[in-house]
């Protein structure tokens, strides 16, 4: 009981010991501030987990046939699209024209950019609109029931 | 030596007490520091626009700072430029944070040379004995207008590569020694990796080294011929 009656007003803490620590929290948390960004500046390779290469990978029955799941891929929308039971295809969602995130229209098997009309057919390929390139192709394979996504 | 008052600091420590003892028996800083730093007084009549020559420096120091961390990842070649550049900004952490206060800092400068040059034109600070110090000034001033210039086209967008067409014709004018000076600028006929590398080492070396030695000068005349008096 002696112990827990001992509250923090039976030492106090003198002004200037109070004030010198948070001046010197503050000048620690502003050091902080400015050593954490350069030293992440520096070692730039620690982002992604030291240059491995990113893989993605999704349950190959989470994905019907004809369908399209987006998912992130090298922090950029991506989409894996299941062409058929056997056949998989992953792309960039990135439209090649102004970089707006390109729409999957499952009946007409295309890609189609809600922002100036670019389309794609289901392998990326550009089929009309104002795209000057085909979406970027990433490889993507099945695996012990299981869609895995590389770069290609 | 329990402590050591240094005008209105009292050092007690006892390793900061050691550290000082040694350095002040080897360098005599202590008389120095107390007549240039700690007992020297600033005169009552300074106001805000008495601030932006130091303000200049601190932005010129920021600018040393995030340049030396630019230039780790920029890489001053025609293929590669403008890529680096994109990667410090989207790939590299906080790289979006360095280069924009390079950029700010930049824009920032020239404004606070702007503010700092009216003071000192306007309030007639630049009188004897002042004068070479007005002229080590307007020095700077046209270093940093060559910083400016040069940072300009280093990105190597259609918007720097322009600008400097644009600005190298301009001198590439002038009757006499026009075509002289812009091919001195250009490295040949138009804009190239060799206009690139000139700027880039004309950014990155020589401008800085001149604008330290210049501002050596400037800050020892301040010190020589003393603030000048109220208007």
């Amino acid at each position: 009981m002696e112990e827990a009656k001992r509250g923090w007003d039976e030492e106090p803490v003198s002004r200037r010991v109070f004030v010198g620590s948070a001046l010197a929290g503050s000048a620690l948390a502003a050091a902080a501030g400015v050593f954490y960004p350069l030293a992440r500046y520096l070692l730039p390779e620690s982002k992604s987990g030291g240059g491995k290469k990113e893989t993605y990978s999704v349950a190959l029955n989470e994905v019907h046939v004809g369908e399209a799941r987006f998912f992130t891929f090298k922090r950029k929308p991506a989409l894996i699209i299941r062409k058929t039971q056997t056949e998989v295809v992953a792309l960039s969602a990135v439209c090649t024209h102004l970089g707006c995130i390109v729409k999957y229209h499952e009946e007409a098997k295309q890609m189609q950019c809600p922002c100036h009309g670019a389309k794609y057919d289901q392998t990326g390929r550009v089929l009309g609109g104002p795209a000057p390139k085909p979406l970027t192709p990433y490889s993507a394979r099945i695996e012990a029931g299981n869609i895995v996504v590389e770069e290609a | 030596m329990d402590e050591l008052k240094l005008g209105p600091v009292t050092l007690r420590n006892r390793w900061l007490l050691k550290g000082f003892e040694m350095l002040d028996r080897r360098l005599a800083i202590k008389e120095l520091l107390d007549e240039e730093v700690f007992n020297k007084l600033a005169p009552t009549h300074l106001g805000i626009f008495s601030c932006f020559g130091g303000i200049t420096f601190f932005i010129f120091l920021m600018q040393i700072m995030t340049g030396l961390l630019l230039m780790i990842y920029y890489v001053p070649d025609t293929n590669s430029a403008y890529k680096s550049v994109v990667a410090i900004t989207n790939d590299i952490p906080f790289g979006w944070a360095v280069r924009g206060l390079h950029f700010w800092g930049a824009n920032l400068m020239v404004l606070t040379v702007m503010i700092h040059m009216g003071k000192i034109y306007f309030g007639g600070i630049y009188k004897a004995p002042r004068e070479l110090n007005w002229v080590t000034g307007v020095a700077l001033f046209l270093l940093t207008m060559g910083f400016s210039f040069t940072g300009y086209l280093l990105p190597w967008t259609q918007l720097s590569y322009w600008a400097t067409v644009i600005a190298t014709e301009a001198p590439g004018s002038m009757p006499g020694l026009g075509p002289l000076t812009k091919s001195l600028m250009l490295g040949g006929p138009d804009v190239s990796q060799i206009t690139l590398s000139r700027f880039f080492t004309l950014h990155v070396i020589v401008l800085p080294a001149s604008a330290l030695a210049l501002l050596t000068a400037h800050f020892v005349q301040i010190r020589t011929q003393g603030i000048s008096g109220p208007m």
